[in-house]
Parts: C-alpha cells; sequence; structure tokens
C-alpha cells in the first residue's frame, strides 16, 4: 500500500474516530457539562467547582475541574480550538441537532464574518460577571439529590437572573436546529477564549498554497468555515474532501 | 453425602447467606425498599453518612435530596411530596404539621454560629464586638438566602455594632461555602458563620473559630427536625428511619459534622429553651 493510500485510509476514518472520542468525553464530561447547565448554582458554571455547595458533581467531587482547566491551555498550545470540535460534550450535542438544522450556513457573507464575534461577547459577559461580579449564587442549590428531580427543584427554587442565563443558553443551543451549530459558532465563551488562544497552536489543519477557493472544505465543516479561519476547530472533516489536496494537518511553515 | 445432610447444609447456607448480607433480612420487615428523605439548611454532610450507614444495615435503599436554605420545605408546603423531611426552623416542622402534610416531627440537632478569622487570627479578633473596630476587613455571607445571611445581621443587630461592622465589610457574599477560601486566604480578616462550615472536610482547621455567645444567636434557625409525612408509603420504614436519626450512633455523627445533637445535654437544654416539641 502507497503512503498516499494510507493517507487516504487515515483521512476516511478521521471523522469516525472523532466521533469516538467525543463520545468517550461525553462519558467523562458530560455529567460535569449538564450539572454545570442545570444544577451549578453560579451565574457562571465550570469556574467556581473547588467552592461549590453541590456535593455530588464530578467538577465538585473529583480533580476534573483543576484537571480540565490545566489540560485546557494545554490542549490550546498544541491543537488550537480542537476542544470544541473533539473533545467538548456540548460540542458534541451541538453537531448532534445541527444535523438536522434547516440552515447549515456553510457559505461566506458579510454577515457571517462578523457573526463571530458573538464568542467574544459571550466571554465578556462570562468574565464580567465572574470575574466582576464575584459570580454570584443565584439559585438554592440542590446539594444533594437524583439527577431529574433535583433539575425540577433547581429550577423551581433559581433567581430571575439564574433562569435568565439558563434560558439564554438553552435557547441558543435549541436555536440549533434552526441556524447549525449557533451556540458555537457565535456564542460560547469557552469557544470565544479558545479562539483568542488558536493561533498558537503548534499543529493544526491548514490550507496550503495549492488551494484553489473552491470552498468544498467550507461545504462540508460543521462550523461553517475553511481550515485554520476563525471558528475552525482542526476537527478534520475537511482533509479528505479536498480536490487538489491544498488540505494539510501538522506544523504550518510560512 | 445423605439426602437429609444436604438439605441441613443447604437451608443453613440460605439462613447463613441473607444474614450476611447487609440489611437482607431486616428489608423483609418494612414493605418498601426504599425511602425519599428531603432535607436543607445544610444537613447533607451529616445525612450522607447517616444514609450509608442506614443502608448498609436494612438494605433500603434511601433516595436522599439536600439542599441549601429552606428551598425543600417550600416545595412541600406547595405539592412537592416525600416520605421523611429534615427541615430547618421550628416554624417550617409546626406550619407542615398544622397543614396535616406532617404526621409529626422530632427535635434532630441544632447549630450554632462562631466567628471565623484566618489562621493566626491576624487582626485579633476576640469577639464578635471587635468586628466593629474601624479597619477590620470583614466578609459577611449576607446575600446568602434566608435563614443564612438573615441570621448574620440579626447577630450584628442584637450587639448593636451592625451599622459599624457594615462600613467594615469589604464584601457582601452569596455563598457562605464560597466565602471560606476568602477568610482562608486573609482577604478578609474575619466572619460569621455556623459551625459546621468550619468541620467540612476541606475547610476544617483552615480557619480560627471563636465561638459566639448564645444571647445574640437569633433562635429562629437554629433548631433542625425531622419528621414523618403523610406522604410515607411505609409508614414503619419511615418512623424505623427518624428513630435511626435520632439514635445515639447518628447523633455523634451530627456532633462531628459541626451540630448540637438533640440527644446530647444542651441539646436537651435547647429544646426546652425553644420550645422543640411537638405538641
Amino acid at each position: 500500500m502507497s503512503e498516499s493510500d494510507v493517507k487516504l485510509k487515515v483521512r476516511n476514518i478521521l471523522p469516525w474516530i472523532r466521533r469516538a472520542t467525543q463520545a468517550g468525553m461525553l462519558a467523562v464530561l458530560g455529567q460535569w457539562s449538564f450539572y454545570g447547565i442545570f444544577r451549578c448554582p453560579f451565574l457562571v458554571p465550570f469556574v467556581d467547582c473547588q467552592n461549590c455547595p453541590v456535593i455530588t458533581c464530578w467538577g465538585r467531587i473529583t480533580t476534573l475541574f483543576w484537571g480540565f482547566w490545566l489540560f485546557l491551555p494545554l490542549s490550546a498550545i498544541l491543537f488550537g480550538r480542537a476542544f470544541c470540535g473533539w473533545l467538548c460534550p456540548g460540542g458534541l450535542v451541538n453537531q448532534m441537532i445541527g444535523k438536522i438544522a434547516i440552515f447549515k450556513l456553510r457559505t461566506r457573507n458579510p454577515l457571517l464574518k462578523i457573526a463571530p464575534l458573538g464568542l467574544g461577547v459571550g466571554l465578556a459577559v462570562a468574565l464580567f460577571l465572574w470575574l466582576g461580579y464575584h459570580n454570584p449564587r443565584s439559585m438554592v442549590p440542590i446539594r444533594v439529590g437524583e439527577f431529574w428531580s433535583a433539575i425540577r427543584l433547581s429550577f423551581e427554587h433559581a433567581s430571575p437572573f439564574w433562569l435568565t442565563r439558563t434560558f439564554v443558553v438553552l435557547g441558543l443551543v435549541a436555536a440549533g436546529l434552526i441556524v447549525a451549530n449557533l451556540w458555537c459558532r457565535f456564542a460560547c465563551p469557552t469557544g470565544g477564549l479558545m479562539e483568542l488562544v488558536r493561533r498558537i497552536a503548534l499543529f493544526r489543519v491548514f490550507k496550503t498554497s495549492a488551494c484553489n477557493d473552491c470552498n468544498a472544505c467550507l461545504r462540508v465543516c460543521e462550523m461553517g468555515t475553511r481550515p485554520d479561519e476563525v471558528n475552525c476547530t482542526n476537527c478534520g472533516d475537511c482533509l479528505k474532501i479536498c480536490p487538489v489536496d491544498a488540505i494539510q494537518f501538522g506544523r504550518k511553515t510560512k | 453425602m445423605e439426602r437429609r445432610a444436604f438439605l441441613k447444609a443447604a437451608m443453613a447456607s440460605t439462613v447463613a447467606a441473607a444474614t450476611m448480607k447487609p440489611g437482607r433480612l431486616s428489608a423483609g420487615w418494612f414493605q418498601a425498599d426504599s425511602l425519599q428523605v428531603w432535607s436543607c439548611g445544610g444537613l447533607a454532610e451529616a445525612m450522607n453518612p447517616a444514609n450509608r450507614i442506614y443502608e448498609q444495615k436494612t438494605g433500603i435503599k434511601i433516595q436522599y435530596t439536600g439542599a441549601f436554605a429552606a428551598a425543600l420545605g417550600k416545595s412541600l408546603q406547595g405539592s412537592a411530596v416525600t416520605d421523611v423531611f429534615a427541615g430547618r426552623v421550628l416554624k417550617l416542622a409546626k406550619s407542615l404539621k398544622a397543614a396535616k402534610k406532617m404526621i409529626y416531627f422530632r427535635p434532630l440537632c441544632f447549630t450554632e454560629y462562631v466567628l471565623i478569622t484566618p489562621p493566626g487570627n491576624p487582626a485579633g479578633i476576640k469577639s464578635v464586638e471587635d468586628l466593629a473596630r474601624p479597619g477590620v476587613p470583614v466578609i459577611l455571607p449576607l446575600g446568602a438566602s434566608p435563614p443564612g445571611g438573615d441570621a448574620v445581621m440579626g447577630i450584628l443587630k442584637k450587639a448593636k455594632i451592625d451599622q459599624a461592622v457594615l462600613k467594615n465589610a469589604i464584601r457582601m457574599e452569596t455563598c457562605v461555602i464560597k466565602m471560606m477560601p476568602a477568610i482562608i486566604a486573609g482577604e478578609g480578616k474575619a466572619s460569621i458563620v455556623e459551625r459546621r462550615l468550619t468541620r467540612m472536610v476541606r475547610y476544617e482547621g483552615k480557619v480560627d473559630v471563636i465561638p459566639i455567645p448564645e444571647t445574640l444567636f437569633p433562635p429562629g434557625p437554629l433548631t433542625f427536625t425531622i419528621g414523618v409525612m403523610k406522604y410515607a408509603k411505609d409508614r414503619p420504614l419511615a418512623d424505623d428511619y427518624v428513630q435511626f436519626m435520632c439514635s445515639d450512633e447518628v447523633q455523634a455523627i451530627f456532633e462531628r459534622q459541626g451540630f448540637i445533637p438533640a440527644a446530647s445535654e444542651k441539646g436537651r437544654m435547647l429544646i426546652e429553651k425553644l420550645g422543640v416539641k411537638d405538641v
């Protein structure tokens, strides 16, 4: 088998490896993610786990919290925004919803060029609430309890601030049924943070000078972007699609 | 082996196996194999180990939900149901009883308030009055849901230092648990919390603890009761669980977690003083 055959084979199975990795990470991070949205008593979840009264959350009772925030910068240094495309349970949920979205928006236009600024807005709001506003506890935490009944009680005893943040997040995720991956592409604060630092990545998916701007990659991208551009998560879905083999993965040399 | 010997051995093995597996036989005493227990007001750290012991002893599964502040109590006053409820504030138990939602209640334990300072007590705090000394940075959990913030304010008001202490407050916290690291780190030089906070694994031994005179405590939030609700699916099981939570074995757990057990001498005194009686 020639080297190009092996390359082709790898590129063909890469999406399956990615899905398997996402499924694995759903098992590892999923419970914490869902607690973050539905049972975290603070306005900004995932940042105050070490001091959280909810004693059954994995972020609280394991070292997941510290591990995650140490791992995230490391993943950014190595692979840029790959966390969003490969590891984030929320990303997987959004991608699955996006499969049946009415508008995929895998095109290029001026509106879609500025829409990712929403990631920055999401990040700014989260940073303001966390650092500037001391991340207030705005829901009576259900500290121990069965998952679904505890979620029901959480909503029952939440303040309007908590309900607003939760319904905004859930609403934007649900809006992914209309615009594919709307949350990940235009609103996620963690995505915004990763977007800011993705250029430091040592390894990335990128276009070579052979690129003829045919946009075949754009048309298969769940995030509606092209390699190494805004919202590229180095997922690798586009590696096998380029008609002129202008998409590579590795160190990008100028 | 003869048939008679075989049958004897088989019978003995069955009995032994049933006896050795925790709770196998005792579970048979009750109709239900699980009990829904709710608690609120900060009991989770004590209820969790107690529930595990009960499960081991009886084989009954405890479906436990615990909430910070009196959230579950409010739900029960509405349309929510549970078998057993351990709640904070005597008035809540009495109102559930008056509404005929609770069959009976018993005193479970009491809480007490203490001053906390960073290790070494850098501001030299000796009493509540020292919180009012000009320039002492304090962090107060006044934004915590009732009765958390209200109780601390009640102590300051009774000591007639509330306005002076508020001037020293560098931050109002919304969560007592989230506030603790700021005291440990010395960001605030003092605060007022329940003793149970200082017994949590993550904070034990990390702050200096100074008692506050009982005369300053607001009586409302001190009392925890445990009661059987009218919705209890298996009344004997619910009664047994309540009896177990009031036993010396479990009361010792509550004491370890910073509560005053109802069964202790001080607890009995508080029962009389606060009128914690189901009449």
